[in-house]
């Protein structure tokens, strides 16, 4: 139990930065603090300082590690070897360092990755900061996003990620996935409104008209920004190949702002129309209503996710028994969005 | 009645928290949790009182509902769509006592999915429509309309 939930060693981490940087001398780590948020992974950041040809050096690190339990079930490497890609393709991604996937040098995988400075909102962006930083945010969040959208993914080095068979596959797939994350979290109970949204998934998929690489939780919260705009974009564990409708649909969620401002960045369809212009690409409609119901239906199955985890012990997270307080407004964008209200 | 009561030993645990062990404690990840488990007794307490009335009002508007719903009879419930075994069900386990609240739920959320998918009758949308609504306003008055914070 005590190694279950051990934090983070300094020493041990201390040794094994030593082992990976050979050539460096006197490695010291410093400021060893855990993050809160990041509930898919337990996030530290610390300094590593160290000499190297006679000169002292720091950098401010990050470290994710695999949780004992949490809101996500996903894979460290994959999560690692796409932001290594992003950040070759020059995206605004931190620097990842190192992969650690022998769980017995820190009881469980972890990687380490630069730690980017900025701040970052919890949901919405902040109303309180400056309509300058906003404007400079939002116009980065959608160039970001056109980029990403840019890439190719075999050039990338991202086959791992699971090339769709057809352009029928991404929805397909997507609410099979979360379907099944539902059944298997729901705990017995029966959650009326998620059932009818996985059955209407199921019965009205749609068809990409081509296959990108999807962040798979591209929103408001998930960057650091400072007043010239966005400086990295994080929280990389849930990237797929799919349809690009994914994460502007997810982006552009009413769960993420209740007022008109797409995840309380820009009003709605002057967003839509920015990500034409960026990207060069058509809004689909129906192909966007389609992931924004997914959206909703996969994020309150994460909400379930959690809230298992903490019921059966496998997280003490005391931020997981407030997810059942996001459930109502989920369930109302989708009881509205499927006409069952 | 016996002292204290839940409610007081949630309180009395909120004061610990809060007094004995909040200055205790040095990082900043530790105090975030502990201000979350301050939040979360207070949500306990508050549900202690309101969770009952809000699963009697369940039980009774998930009742009435199947009732109003095998009133308007086969005629408006076609065999093919499977909601008459739904039905069925459903009226069997709200006759249980206690009523089998999980067995009337997963009845509900075949109606449900008839109705998104256009596959109801109208007169039966309109019986699940209007619990659905009911049940959102229920929802939301016991759980609040929060933000995201994940």
């Amino acid at each position: 139990m005590e190694e279950k939930v051990a934090k983070l060693d300094q020493h041990r981490l201390t040794e094994y930065l030593k082992q990976r940087m050979p050539h460096a001398r006197e490695h010291r780590v410093v400021g060893l603090k855990r993050l809160s948020g990041g509930s898919s992974r337990e996030t530290y950041a610390f300094d590593l300082e160290w000499s190297e040809g006679g000169e002292k050096r720091t950098r401010p690190m990050i470290g994710r590690r695999d949780p004992t339990g949490g809101l996500l079930k996903t894979e460290r490497e994959r999560e690692f070897r796409v932001i290594a890609a992003m950040h070759r393709a020059g995206l605004k991604v931190p620097e990842p360092l190192f992969l650690e996937l022998d769980a017995s040098v820190m009881d469980r995988p972890f990687f380490i990755m630069d730690r980017a400075p900025g701040r970052t909102g919890m949901g919405a962006f902040p109303a309180a900061e400056a309509e300058s930083t906003r404007a400079k945010v939002a116009d980065d969040f959608l160039s970001e996003l056109a980029r990403l959208q840019s890439l190719d993914y075999r050039e990338c080095g991202l086959e791992i990620l699971g090339p769709p068979k057809n352009l029928e596959d991404p929805a397909r797939v997507q609410a099979a996935h979360w379907s099944e994350v539902y059944e298997r979290d729901r705990m017995g109970e029966h959650y009326p409104i998620l059932s009818a949204a996985f059955a209407w998934l199921k019965a009205n998929p749609v068809v990409t008209d081509r296959v990108v690489i999807v962040h798979g939780d591209y929103r408001s919260g998930n960057y650091l920004y400072d007043e010239n705009g966005i400086i990295a974009m994080l929280d990389w564990e849930l990237a797929h190949l799919g349809d690009p409708m994914e994460d502007l649909g997810w982006a552009s969620m009413m769960f993420w702002g209740r007022d008109e401002l797409a995840g309380g960045l820009m009003e709605r369809e002057a967003f839509y129309r920015m990500y034409e212009q960026k990207t060069g690409h058509r809004v689909d409609r129906k192909r966007l209503f389609f992931y924004q119901v997914l959206g909703n239906a996969k994020m309150a199955v994460i909400c379930l996710s959690g809230i298992r985890d903490f019921v059966e012990g496998r997280t003490s997270d005391s931020v997981m028994p407030f997810l059942e307080l996001l459930m109502p407004r989920l369930f109302e964008d989708l009881a509205n969005q499927l006409r069952l209200v | 009645m016996l002292r204290p009561t839940l409610n007081e030993v949630i309180s009395g645990m909120q004061r610990t928290i809060m007094e004995a062990l909040l200055p205790e404690l040095s990082s900043p990840y530790a105090q975030g949790q502990a201000m979350s488990a301050i939040l979360i007794l207070s949500h306990a307490a508050m549900a202690l009182e309101s969770a009952p009335a809000y699963d009697a009002a369940e039980i009774k508007d998930l009742r009435a509902t199947f009732a109003a719903l095998k009133r308007l009879g086969n005629k408006h419930i076609s065999k093919k769509s499977g909601l008459r075994g739904a039905l069925a069900g459903a009226i069997g386990a709200s006759a249980k006592n206690p009523p089998d609240r999980r067995a009337m739920e997963a009845a509900m959320a075949a109606f449900a999915t008839a109705v998104a998918l256009g596959d109801a009758d109208e007169s039966v949308a309109r019986h699940v429509r209007g619990y659905i609504r009911r049940n959102l306003e229920r929802s939301l008055n016991l759980l609040g309309n929060s933000l995201p914070t994940a």
